[in-house]
């Protein structure tokens, strides 16, 4: 299969409709889940997804070292490419590879305004023109809305879109009649996308609980593929 | 002296560059009594370290020749390899790993884990060599011996465990909490020569307890013996080292010492620490190649009674000639024995043994299985195996890079091209990876290394040592020729005019071959051309590889497979084939799209935060590849894949841009396509200089 092919059936378009378009620039999505369900590698998925189609991402990683994140991309990269049959992986492995740069933070040390200040001067100065900015590991707990509101601004002034995972780590229940996980809700004003991850019965369900400003968003026809642990359609 | 081998190690000291490795090794052997003054690197004494045996080194204060020392400490005998830090030297840090039983490797506590601790920490994983890490450097301001033990485990993933915790720290450091023993540990004297052991401080030992735990957790993983006392709270000293040791000589566990090398605090425990948990020889697995039996690999054993086997791992010219230093594998090697180079096939008799003492040197009778010694007046080459008359064991060829750099050198004047030739000789006898040629056309003498830096000392220490004075030209990458489709030949050679003639016709198609220079089928069925006159085929196929006719450097990954051809009763010779083979490969070639190759770096520049901005730009102007960034709030680690022939000059731009703050190692990755814009260029300016050759 040929890589605009591959980019046109791959799962990640029903997200897109799902979610009217896209995330869209501008704009902050979260992966919200606990510990262990599959947040990484569907934030990997959707950064190869843009990878595929020849944006350049950046990855921020606040807890994995730089090695362990590159294997998941390759773990990512080969499924992918198994799966739909790509053809010329090496060319295009290369090419992902040069679109990708991998930012690691200590979130102790590293303030949000510096960690801002290093982002942009890659895109200024390094020219790289990335489109997304995929955050793992970011704490939450630890974190102000303050903090979320700068990244917030920041893709705006940028123009780039911003997807974060978020561990939830309190008592059950985790969400409220609404679906939303009670520990993110100080965010939501900054949080334009809330995507939550659920373990049920061997497979990993995607839920889309807030949507831009479009009401009561429906269930998504999505999931996590254990055994390739790609976002894919039950 | 030892008595057996249990009383023998043979270390390493690795470490990143200004950490503070040549103070600690200089003070090691004040300890252990082997010199009686301390100096410092760059002392204001004007005397260098010990260990920095050449001018060179100890001008710039850095180590670049890995000189061997052998102390005494605990009835223990210690061989030193001092390592270079610089990674342009990695082949003298892997040549030394290779005979070593084990490391220290030095940490500064305020840089901690930088981009040189990452390569070292590479290479000793790949030689699997057990270490234990030292964190000097107490008495600096900002010293964090824990945050550098977290940037072990973080940043390299090693299970580090403090086995001590700083009794204060910047200019309040006194000392040592030893974990194991559970005492402060002072260090008295002028020049700390005297060690105090006391109480633990109050304030201080609610850390200590929780610290402890820590240790007898991990300890507890590698002795089942240990973990039950610690169940019942009844595990002693002897316990813990010995859990100790075995996690440490399993590479499972990286036990931390710390102190201050340069205010005499912190030394004699870390010596203690070598003998504790850093394996001895017998304990660790060596192998050979057995040439007698396809080169089989086989165990050498430890025993004193098998036939000795030993490796010359480096070469040093002397004022009394060449130094050979060994290591000795199996058996033991004697004064006035005869041994056998495997490599040169030549007998050689062991004429002066010396144990060697950085520019000093003791005599020996005898080296044991285990040992480090030197030899006198050997001729050999740095890598080969001595073994015993009889044996035909070779130790593992050490790992070779290619050279990626060349510079024209010019003597200046007679007395100095005659000194250049001995320079040069001596040079690439030390150094395989210090490499030298004649051009063939423009008659310059070039000289091949891999880095700026690396031909940069060359340069000093011909000037120093030899006293030649040269001009050198613009350094010049080690470009590539490839090509990137198959292409098929149909070529005849055929000469007729006058004498005997010549005729040869080969078909077949050439090919990319990944990973590899060259490599050559023969398909042809049925005599067609005739068996004698394949081998003309494949050596004229190897000539015209040697140069390229996009901009006259070498061509390397093609797969050449002949398939048919013609020959004659009377013309075809081995010549006439030969000749065929090269007028078909430059047939194919300019269909197969020949493309220009070049050397990408790996480089890793480390800085304060507040400059990642210019580093990223410096990189980006060099056609450089960022691939990721480390931060931790303070210092930046940037890593990326640049051309070199991007990076001439680097330190100067570096050092300006960053007000001196930041540093940079870099080392060959890979080679790859030259992007279209700059391969023209490369062969306009070729192509212009053939012209002008030619016009000559």
């Amino acid at each position: 299969m040929l890589r605009e092919e591959l980019v046109k059936r791959s799962p990640l378009r029903i997200l897109e409709t799902s979610m009217h378009g896209g995330l869209g620039k501008g704009n902050v999505g979260v992966l919200a889940s606990r510990k262990g369900v599959g947040k990484t590698a569907c934030l990997v998925h959707i950064s190869t997804d843009k990878l595929f189609q020849q944006k350049p991402v950046i990855h921020v990683s606040y807890s994995s070292r730089v090695d362990h994140i590159i294997n998941w991309y390759e773990d990512i990269f080969k499924e992918i490419a198994k799966s739909l049959n790509l053809e010329s992986t090496a060319d295009i492995h290369d090419e992902i590879i040069k679109n990708r740069v991998i930012m690691n933070f200590n979130q102790e040390g590293a303030k949000t305004e510096q960690v801002l200040r290093s982002l942009e001067a890659l895109i200024q100065f390094g020219k790289f023109a990335a489109e997304t900015i995929i955050v793992d590991g970011y704490n939450f707990i630890q974190s102000s809305p303050d903090d979320l509101k700068k990244f917030k601004d920041f893709a705006a002034k940028i123009g780039l879109e911003v997807w974060f995972s978020a561990s939830l780590k309190g008592d059950d229940p985790l969400f409220d009649d609404l679906g939303l996980p009670h520990e993110l809700k100080r965010y939501l004003d900054s949080i334009d996308v809330l995507i939550t991850l659920h373990s049920v019965e061997n497979l990993v369900q995607l839920r889309l609980v807030k949507d831009h400003d479009y009401p009561a968003p429906a269930e998504l026809r999505l999931g996590l593929d254990p055994g390739t642990l790609l976002i894919a359609e039950p | 002296m030892r008595t057996d081998s249990s009383q023998l190690r043979n270390i390493g000291i690795s470490a990143h560059i200004d950490s503070g490795k040549t103070t600690l090794t200089e003070r090691i052997l004040f300890y252990c009594k082997k010199i009686y003054r301390m100096h410092e690197v760059k002392g204001k004494d004007g005397v260098g370290a010990t260990m920095d045996s050449m001018d060179l080194e100890r001008e710039r204060g850095i180590t670049i020749s890995s000189a061997a020392t052998n102390v005494t400490w605990s009835d223990h005998q210690i061989n030193i390899i001092d390592t270079p830090g610089h990674v342009d030297f990695t082949i003298e840090v892997e040549r030394s790993l290779r005979v070593l039983d084990g490391a220290v490797l030095v940490l500064c506590s305020v840089g901690g884990v930088q981009s040189q601790t990452i390569t070292v920490d590479r290479q000793l994983r790949r030689y699997g060599v057990p270490w234990i890490a030292f964190i000097n450097k107490l008495d600096r301001v900002g010293a964090d011996p824990l945050k550098v033990k977290n940037q072990l485990r973080d940043k390299l993933g090693h299970n580090a465990v403090l086995l001590q915790i700083p009794i204060g720290l910047e200019d309040k450091h006194e000392g040592v909490v030893d974990l194991v023993a559970m005492k402060a540990v002072y260090f008295d004297g002028t020049q700390g020569e005297t060690v105090r052991m006391e109480e633990i401080p109050a304030e201080l030992r609610p850390e200590a307890e929780k610290r402890r735990a820590e240790l007898l957790d991990a300890a507890s993983l590698y002795s089942d013996e240990l973990m039950e006392a610690v169940l019942g709270s009844r595990e002693t000293e002897g316990q813990i080292i010995e859990a100790v040791r075995k996690g440490t000589v399993s590479r499972g566990l990286i036990p931390v010492f710390m102190g201050s090398a340069y205010k005499n605090k912190g030394v004699q425990p870390l010596l203690d620490a070598v003998v504790r948990y850093l394996p001895y020889p017998a304990e660790v697995e060596n192998y050979a190649f057995d040439l007698d039996h396809d080169a089989r690999q086989i165990k050498l054993s430890p025993d004193p009674e098998a036939g000795a086997v030993a490796l010359a791992f480096k070469l040093e010219e002397g004022p009394y000639g060449q130094l050979t230093y060994i290591r000795v594998y199996q058996g033991e090697i004697k004064k006035g024995e005869e041994l056998f180079n495997t490599r040169s096939r030549q007998k050689l008799r062991v004429g002066r043994l010396v144990r060697m003492h950085a520019d000093s040197m003791a005599d020996i009778d005898e080296a044991e299985s285990g040992d480090i010694a030197a030899l006198f007046g050997v001729d050999c080459q740095s890598g080969d195996t001595f073994v015993k008359t009889g044996l035909n064991l070779a130790m593992s060829a050490i790992y070779v890079p290619e050279p990626v750099i060349s510079l024209a050198v010019l003597p200046v004047g007679t007395k100095s091209a005659d000194n250049l030739a001995k320079a040069l000789k001596r040079f690439t006898k030390e150094d395989p990876t210090f490499r030298t040629y004649v051009d063939r056309e423009s008659k310059q003498t070039v000289i091949q290394g891999m880095g700026e830096l690396h031909l940069d000392v060359y340069i000093e220490r011909m000037k120093r040592e030899y006293k030649v004075e040269v001009e050198t030209g613009m350094p010049q990458v080690a470009y590539r020729e490839s090509i990137s489709v198959r292409a098929e030949f149909d070529y005849t050679h055929k000469k007729q005019t006058g004498g005997a003639g010549q005729f040869g016709r080969v078909t077949g198609a050439i090919e990319p071959l990944p990973d590899k220079a060259y490599e050559f089928v023969n398909e042809v069925k049925g005599g067609r051309i005739p068996r004698e006159f394949i081998p003309s085929c494949d050596k004229g196929f190897r000539a015209v590889l040697r140069k390229g006719r996009l901009i006259g450097f070498p061509i390397t990954g093609v797969k050449v497979t002949l398939t048919d051809g013609q020959s004659h009763e009377v013309d075809s010779s081995d010549m006439a084939f030969q000749a065929a083979a090269q007028g078909a490969f430059w047939q194919a070639y300019a269909k197969a799209k020949p493309q220009i190759l070049e050397p990408i770096m790996k480089l890793s520049v480390e800085s304060p935060v507040e400059f990642v901005g210019n580093i990223f730009g410096s990189i980006n102007q060099r056609r450089g590849l960022i691939v990721s960034t480390v931060e931790d709030g303070i210092f930046a680690r940037v890593d990326a894949e640049v051309p070199l022939s991007e990076m001439f000059g680097y330190s100067t731009i570096l050092r300006s841009m960053t007000q001196g703050k930041a540093e940079f190692t870099m080392e060959f990755l890979k080679y790859a396509r030259v992007p279209v814009q700059i391969a023209e260029k490369l062969t306009a300016e070729h192509e212009g200089k053939t012209k002008k050759d030619q016009a000559k």
